[in-house]
């Protein structure tokens, strides 16, 4: 089947074949070119705070362990004994110096190393155990306590690769006065029978709320409810932004924030007056009042970094490729470091309203995620419409490419990159429009 | 004051069981105080619920919302509603005040949904207060699999 497939073909620049979320072939392609060629997303440097913390993750489909050594560095090892490929981990997250594999006694530490095989003397006297310690990722480097692998030793700095969006992740970090966020309150477990880009694709989809998610602003009274609506219609003047190398924001900063208005995330949990007033003066002592400004303005976040981490509300969410048609979803929100309890509380309380297995609109996404894999079956309607504000998007001077909130732009950044990834530049290149000087 | 026996607090319990198998919602939301919560903790039997998050720790208010975005027929992870039988066992009462009862107990909970059929088991423990009858005010439900991938579970267990 693979060569049969003419990838160039599947995916244009404005429509998407169905057969990229089904075939099993292009499934492990993806596997091999986007996720173990590039950076991707492993977790924030708070959930392995302590020397000895672990927990275990995949990058793409292989098991991994992100750890903490003795000395303080954090190291990401394949999950993979070395004699005879057991894994040597089997905890979700845990505390621990050493991993043992249990098929055979053998064991390493927490950098990795081979520290030990029972009755060693049947190895002889040429054995080296060096060559037998854990595969580590080849590169491992960290943004703002975020936590990134590579399994490739060449790919480009972190820092550059995430290109525009790290002034969006500046944004989603400085609202903690002390400049950090914590992902230590426990990670919410979900997922689809369905492809992982379809999480990513609606994780930076403006144009879905008001249709997946009326339900959630119907009861969330009528002059609150509204008002939300109204930034997901044609009249909003939010913006659907292109940050480079597979890169989206849903930007919907406020013009002209209020700073002593209370910390509204996701509709729920207002805080009292007196916390308020106290995270407020935290804040305009840190950064002042036109960056603390622009802190709030932008709290109400949607941010996709490619391929496999969306920040969205507090949250980190991590798309988990399980096979073509299965996609597992990690939700780990944060609390902001340096702040009344009251304001994390609120946090906490207004991500669970929304999110995770039982919240009030993201089952909503997935069912969606759901039936459009059921859609997916009809053959004769092969492909995807990502259209949606190809004529009006514009290039900044800056080199951004924005859009009405509601464009399909993010999509078009994501495939751009795929095609990019999957086929080469040239190929991608091929596809992509200029866009023309229309107004939005 | 009245004892509360085992054979009431089953009572109660398989009464709640029914009205939550047959989605009767208002009715159930009856069997509450103004002040319950619902509490479905994550990882386990549940840590401080201001420090950790939960599946669901929902207050009356939140509860009333979540029972009222259910009706509004465009909650699509439950169009079609999931349909689901649920047995309960284990029933224990401990009456720590005249006015007050904790009653534990076990459940095992069959869904059905989009031809997709799933068992869920877990432990309850409720608080039951006693305002004319006896009311719930506290409803914690400990699946066995909470720290483990649920897609949805949007409705009331």
């Amino acid at each position: 089947m693979a060569t049969q497939l003419n990838l160039e073909e599947l995916v244009q620049d404005s429509r998407v074949h169905r057969r990229i979320y089904l075939e099993p072939e292009i499934f492990e392609l993806e596997m091999d070119r986007i996720f173990e060629r590039n950076w991707v997303f492993i977790g924030h440097d708070s959930e392995v705070a302590e020397p000895g913390d672990y927990k275990t993750l995949t990058i793409g489909t292989q098991p991994a362990i992100l750890t903490r050594d003795e000395d303080g560095e954090v190291h990401v090892l394949m999950n993979r004994c070395m004699h005879r490929a057991s894994t040597i981990c089997q905890e979700h997250r845990g505390n621990s110096s050493y991993f043992r594999c249990w098929y055979h006694g053998w064991t390493y530490n927490n950098k990795g190393e081979l520290i030990g095989m029972p009755y060693a003397r049947g190895y002889g006297s040429h054995f080296d155990r060096a060559k037998f310690a854990l595969i580590k990722a080849a590169r491992v480097e960290r943004y703002r306590g975020m936590v990134f692998a590579s399994l490739n030793a060449e790919v480009d700095p972190l820092a550059d690769y995430l290109a525009a969006a790290k002034y969006y992740i500046d944004l989603f970090m400085d609202l903690s006065p002390a400049g950090a966020v914590e992902a230590r309150c426990g990670t919410h477990k979900y997922g689809y029978d369905g492809n992982w880009k379809f999480q990513m694709e609606n994780g930076v989809d403006g144009y879905h709320p008001n249709f997946v998610h009326q339900s959630f602003f119907e009861v969330q009274g009528k002059t609150l409810g509204r008002r939300v609506m109204r930034l997901f219609t044609e009249n909003s003047s939010y913006e659907s932004k292109d940050l480079g190398n597979g890169h989206s924001i849903l930007d919907m900063s406020s013009k002209r924030p209020r700073q002593n208005r209370p910390v509204r995330n996701i509709l729920r949990g207002a805080t009292s007056q007196a916390s308020t007033d106290v995270y407020m003066d935290s804040l305009l002592k840190r950064y002042g009042p036109d960056r603390t400004s622009e802190i709030l303005g932008a709290s109400n976040v949607n941010l996709a970094i490619f391929p496999n981490l969306l920040i969205i509300g507090i949250q980190f969410r991590t798309v988990i490729p399980v096979n073509a048609t299965r996609t597992d979803i990690h939700l780990a929100p944060t609390t902001l470091k340096g702040v009344p309890e009251e304001i994390n509380v609120a946090r906490i309380r207004a991500h669970e309203a929304f999110y995770g297995p039982s919240g009030g609109g993201a089952p909503d996404d997935v069912e969606m995620f759901n039936r459009c894999t059921d859609g997916l079956r009809v053959k004769g309607a092969e492909w995807l419409e990502l259209s949606r504000g190809l004529e009006r998007e514009q290039i900044t001077e800056d080199g951004i490419r924005v859009a009405h909130i509601t464009d399909e732009t993010p999509q078009r950044a994501f495939y751009y990159r795929w095609k990019e990834l999957m086929c080469g530049m040239a190929a991608a290149n091929k596809v992509r429009r200029l866009p023309s000087a229309g107004n939005f | 004051m009245p004892t509360l026996s085992r054979h009431d607090a089953e009572d109660l319990l398989y009464e709640e069981a029914r009205l939550l198998d047959e989605r009767r919602y208002d009715d159930w939301m009856a069997m509450l105080t103004g002040d319950a919560v619902y509490w479905l903790p994550l990882n386990g039997s549940g840590g401080d619920p201001n420090r950790e998050i939960s599946i669901i720790h929902d207050d009356f208010a939140q509860l009333r919302d979540r029972i009222e975005r259910l009706a509004t027929g465009v909650a699509h992870a439950q169009s079609p509603p999931s349909r689901t039988a649920r047995l309960i066992s284990n029933v224990e009462v401990a009456q720590p005040a005249q006015d007050h009862a904790i009653v534990r107990s076990a459940f095992l909970l069959y869904e059905i949904r989009r031809g997709k059929q799933l068992l869920y088991a877990g432990r309850c423990e409720y608080r039951l207060r006693f305002d004319g009858r006896w009311k719930i005010a506290l409803k914690k439900a400990v699946l066995v699999n909470n720290d483990e991938v649920i897609d949805n579970l949007t409705y009331i267990v």
